[in-house]
This record gives C-alpha cells, sequence and structure tokens, in this order.
C-alpha cells in the first residue's frame, strides 16, 4: 500500500444480474487531490462510488480507501469519510437542523456545531425549514453540509453541485479547496466540464465500466473539438485557414467565419495574425463533445 | 454495533406518532371493556343468547360462554382479535424498518456514516420491539385504571403479564415481515404477506377448533403457543418464551440476510421473470 494515496483500487467488478457494472476498474488517487470522476450515464460511477462504502459488494477485485479494506472494516472507512450520494434523499418529516443532528449522533456527537452552522449560512440555508419545504438546490445544499461538516480526510461526492444555482456551486468548489487545503482527499464525479476544470487536479474517465483516461483536466479540454466564432472586419478569403491541420471551416457567411478545432488552438490563433480579426469567441466543448472525440478516436 | 444506540434513538422518535395512535386507540379500548364489565354481567340472559350463536362465529372469539369469569371476558374482548388488530402496526412497521427506508433511497446516506449494518439493524430492530411494548403496555394502563373501581377480579401484575404472549406473538410476525422484506421485492409486499399469514392464523385457530383434522397443522404455527386470556390464571413461560426465541430466530435470519445484500440506491425492487421465447430452428 502506497500510504500517499488516498484510493487504492484494482481489477474492481460488479454485476447486477446480468448486467455488468464494472468489468475491472484499476484506479489510484493521491492524498491530498481533488480528483474528478467523469462519465456518461451508466458508466460505473456511482457503482465504484458505492463499493468504496461498502454499500454494495464487489464480486471481485480489491479496493483500499485511506489504507483500509473498506469490506473488512467499513465502520473504519465511513468514520473518515465524507459521502454526498448523486440521488440525494433525506427523511421528510425532518428539519435540515434535525437531520443533520441525526447524522451528527451517527458520528458519535463529535461534530462541531458551529463549523455546521458556518457552512450552512455560506450556502445560504435555513436549517429550521423541513425538508419537505426545501427545493431541490436547498436539498442538495442539506447534502454538502452534512459531507463536510465532520471534516472528513476522504470526501466522495457523486455530482456535488447538482440543482445549485452559479454562485452556489463556487462556494461550494470554495469550500472543498479549503477541504483540500486542510489536508482532505475530494473524489466526486460530475457532468459538467466547467466544474472539472474548476477544481479537480486531476481526472478519471470511466467507460463501460473501465478507466479509459486518467488525465488533467486541461488535457481534456485540449483534446475536445471546439468551435472558434470569428468576426472580421471587413469580408475576406479564409480558404488557407480551412488547411491548417486539425481546424475545419464549418461556417462562413458576412464576415463571420465558424471553425472546428481538434486539439490546440495555437496554429490557429498564429494564422488568424494575418487576418483583420474584430471579435473571436471561443465554446467551450460540453463533456459529451469530450467523450465523443475521445471515444470516436 | 456501532450506532445501535443512536439508530435505537432515532427509529424510535420516528414511532412516535404510531405509538401515540395506537396506543392511545388501545388504552381507549381496554377503558371501555373494563368499565363496562360489571354492566355486561348484569344483562340478563346473555349466556342463552350467545348460546344461540353459530358455533362458527363463537369459534373466533375465544370462550364467549365464559363471559361472567375475568379469564373468559378477557378471551372474547381483548386477546381473541386484539392481535389481529395490531399486527396491521406490527407488520407494516417491521416490514419498512430497513426495506422502508431502501425504497424511500434514505438508507443508502444513512449506512455511508460511521454505523455497522449490525448497529442499523438491530438498532432498529430493538427499537420496533419497545414500540409494540409501549403501544401494548398503553392499552394495559387503559385496563389497569378501571380495576379498582370494577369487581372484574384480577391484580394488576396479573393483567400486566396477560400482554405478554400478545407481545411475543405480534415480535414473531413482525419478525417475520422483517425477514420477508429481505428477499421480497418490496416493503409493501412483505407486509401483505405476512399479516396474510397472521390472518391465515387466526383463521386456522378458529377452524381447527371445529375441525379435528386441522388440528395437526395448527399444533405448528405461532398462535398454538398464544395463550389468550388463560395467561391472567397462570402464564405459561415456556410457550411465551418459544414465541420470543422463534422471533428472535426469525430476526436472525433476516440479520444475516441484510449483512451480505447489496443496498438499493431507491426504489422497489421487481422480479426477475425471463420471458420464454420458442426455440428457433
Amino acid at each position: 500500500m502506497k500510504e500517499s494515496h488516498a484510493l487504492i483500487i484494482s481489477q474492481l467488478v460488479k454485476s447486477y444480474g446480468n448486467v455488468q457494472a464494472l468489468r475491472g476498474v484499476d484506479l489510484e488517487v493521491a492524498g491530498g487531490q481533488i480528483f474528478g470522476f467523469l462519465g456518461p450515464n451508466g458508466a460505473g460511477k456511482t457503482t465504484t462510488i458505492r463499493c468504496l462504502l461498502d454499500l454494495i459488494r464487489p464480486d471481485s477485485g480489491s479496493i483500499r480507501v485511506l489504507d483500509l479494506d473498506p469490506q473488512a472494516d467499513p465502520v473504519g472507512v465511513r468514520q473518515r469519510t465524507g459521502y454526498l450520494p448523486g440521488e440525494l434523499s433525506l427523511e421528510s418529516n425532518l428539519t435540515a437542523e434535525r437531520a443533520l443532528r441525526y447524522f451528527s449522533d451517527l458520528r458519535g456527537n463529535t461534530i462541531d456545531w458551529n463549523y455546521t452552522r458556518q457552512l450552512a449560512d455560506r450556502l445560504e440555508l435555513d436549517l429550521k425549514t423541513s425538508i419537505k419545504n426545501l427545493s431541490k438546490g436547498n436539498k442538495q445544499k442539506v447534502g454538502v453540509v452534512q459531507a463536510l461538516m465532520a471534516r472528513p480526510q476522504l470526501l466522495l461526492l457523486d455530482e456535488p453541485t447538482s440543482g445549485l444555482d452559479p454562485l452556489m456551486q463556487r462556494e461550494v468548489y470554495r469550500m472543498l479547496r479549503e477541504a483540500q487545503a486542510s489536508g482532505a482527499t475530494v473524489f466526486f464525479s460530475s457532468h459538467i466540464i466547467s466544474e472539472v476544470e474548476a477544481i479537480a487536479e486531476r481526472v478519471a474517465i470511466i467507460r463501460d465500466g473501465r478507466i479509459a483516461e486518467v488525465v488533467e483536466p486541461q488535457r481534456l479540454i485540449d483534446l475536445a473539438i471546439r468551435r472558434v466564432h470569428v468576426r472580421f472586419r471587413e469580408s475576406v478569403a479564409t480558404e488557407a485557414l480551412d488547411r491548417i491541420p486539425g481546424v475545419v471551416l464549418v461556417d462562413q457567411h458576412d464576415g463571420r467565419a465558424t471553425f472546428q478545432v481538434e486539439g490546440e488552438m495555437d496554429p490557429l490563433v498564429k494564422a488568424m495574425a494575418a487576418y483583420p480579426v474584430s471579435d473571436m469567441e471561443t465554446e467551450r466543448p460540453s463533456l459529451e463533445e469530450i467523450f465523443l472525440t475521445l471515444y470516436s478516436n | 454495533m456501532q450506532g445501535l444506540f443512536a439508530e435505537f434513538k432515532h427509529t424510535l422518535r420516528r414511532f412516535r406518532g404510531q405509538i401515540i395512535g395506537w396506543g392511545l386507540g388501545l388504552a381507549l379500548y381496554g377503558l371501555m371493556m373494563g368499565a363496562i364489565y360489571d354492566t355486561i354481567q348484569t344483562i340478563e340472559g346473555l349466556e342463552e343468547l350467545l348460546a344461540s350463536y353459530p358455533q362458527e362465529m363463537l369459534a373466533f372469539f375465544g370462550d364467549m360462554m365464559a363471559l361472567s369469569t375475568p379469564t373468559g371476558y378477557f378471551s372474547t374482548y381483548y386477546t381473541s382479535y386484539i392481535p389481529l388488530i395490531i399486527g396491521i402496526f406490527s407488520v407494516s412497521a417491521a416490514a419498512g424498518l430497513l426495506a422502508g427506508d431502501e425504497e424511500r433511497g434514505t438508507l443508502d446516506l444513512t449506512l455511508a456514516y460511521p454505523v455497522s449494518r449490525s448497529g442499523l439493524f438491530w438498532g432498529r430492530w430493538l427499537a420496533y420491539a419497545v414500540a409494540t411494548a409501549v403501544i401494548l403496555f398503553l392499552g394495559y394502563l387503559g385496563w389497569a385504571v378501571t380495576l379498582p373501581y370494577s369487581s372484574f377480579d384480577v391484580g394488576f401484575l396479573p393483567l400486566f403479564i396477560a400482554f405478554l404472549p400478545m407481545w411475543a406473538l405480534l415480535l414473531l410476525f413482525g419478525a417475520l415481515a422483517l425477514l420477508f422484506s429481505m428477499f421480497l421485492p418490496s416493503a409493501r409486499l412483505a407486509a401483505m404477506a405476512s399479516g396474510g399469514l397472521l390472518v391465515a392464523n387466526f383463521l386456522l385457530a378458529g377452524l381447527a377448533s371445529l375441525n379435528d383434522d386441522l388440528q395437526p397443522i395448527m399444533d405448528v404455527t405461532p398462535f398454538a403457543f398464544f395463550q389468550g386470556g388463560d395467561a391472567l390464571e397462570s402464564i405459561k413461560w415456556s410457550w411465551f418464551f418459544g414465541l420470543v426465541v422463534v422471533g428472535l430466530g426469525l430476526a436472525l435470519i433476516a440479520w444475516l440476510l441484510f449483512q451480505r445484500r447489496d443496498i438499493r440506491v431507491g426504489g422497489e425492487r421487481s422480479w426477475r421473470i425471463r420471458r420464454l421465447r420458442p426455440a428457433r430452428g
């Protein structure tokens, strides 16, 4: 066991009846990292995370979480872990505070309640409101608070900002960076590329129950096809730009052109220097587009 | 058993409403039946009237011909069918103890906390057993307050002891519901199956008193070891502990199944029925 690793997963296999959800996942996550876990729907993200907490049992393979085997010592793993499920369900007849007190009870009342209130205040969450009267976004805030309130060594977050508005998303990113700064490892799944780009240091892509890539987020974006919209001061001939490797001119009219760029932007930007460019805008690729680029190769 | 006490407290708190609802209902019923005991005794011709009832009807309501004795009265108006009524709470609450939360999706997060599956299971089971006991105790209190004011010649302790077989029986059927919930697709189905068995056993107990051929089957069912009003005179502890032990045994099997199972994210399971296709060629 490498002590610097928060997670080591090797050859993890899990089936649900005839459906093989994980087909041999291999993954190592260094301690103290913010690690993104990406994949299309049904790729095995949630199944992997739930195996880490012993909520489901793998058919074969091994897992080490903070140097512990979740099947042999599930309580030990959970003691040091904060978890936010992808489909968060809370007891609807409790208030947010009552729900958090119950979770605190399950941790043996070792929670710093002032810190919990601070987290709730930062997310503008009213703890006195009944769960059944909370919006989806506010329920998600309860989920974020309960995951962070014990200051765990490892955070396992399945789509942590799902349902939150952009302001609150940014606040959650700040909280995760603070958790990392205090030594925690953050392992999160996401569908939002800007989120991955904003906070993740490394990213694993899971596809069909196997890890397809482990890369830095920027590398992912570089790999993907992007659209570049250019407005010229006057009508120009752009055929030369179309001949740049990795660049395809997809539309041109009224002094505007749209290019599709695969790989780095550098050749296009340099070629543009010869043209009277009045405006240039790059469209960020969606996660789906990134997957498409990766998997079509 | 990490988390047992926290789960016990939390589950008992969740049962608050049901304890108050069922308990008060039972207490009021006990109060009424205790209060009218003397009135019932003074009704002229009651025994003759009861004697005219068909045997098939009398078979389901204890010893109706002994209404003039505390034991007969208690059997007829209480222990004959109250287990059936409180059994509704018993099987539905036990079936939902774990599977209910699993279907609502809340068990996923609970079990991500430092609580062992054993702690969770036994904490909840203990809370369920206590909730059932408290409901019956409230029923006991309702009847007990009438004792000083009626000629129902039974002490507080014997009356209390007479409630114990009901608790043991309910615990057993609750354990059965919990066990069913571990492998049937939904908590609802588990409650229906175990509730159905409870009703079937009640009917069998009545029919077996009319038809001797049914007696061998009846002899191996829980109701055969359920002491109704007779427990007022002398409780058969071996029957009581027998029911408790079988209930615990069923709970133990449910615990073993819970240890091994995958926790669902939410929703009910479904039966896996493979479609039969005609062979090709």
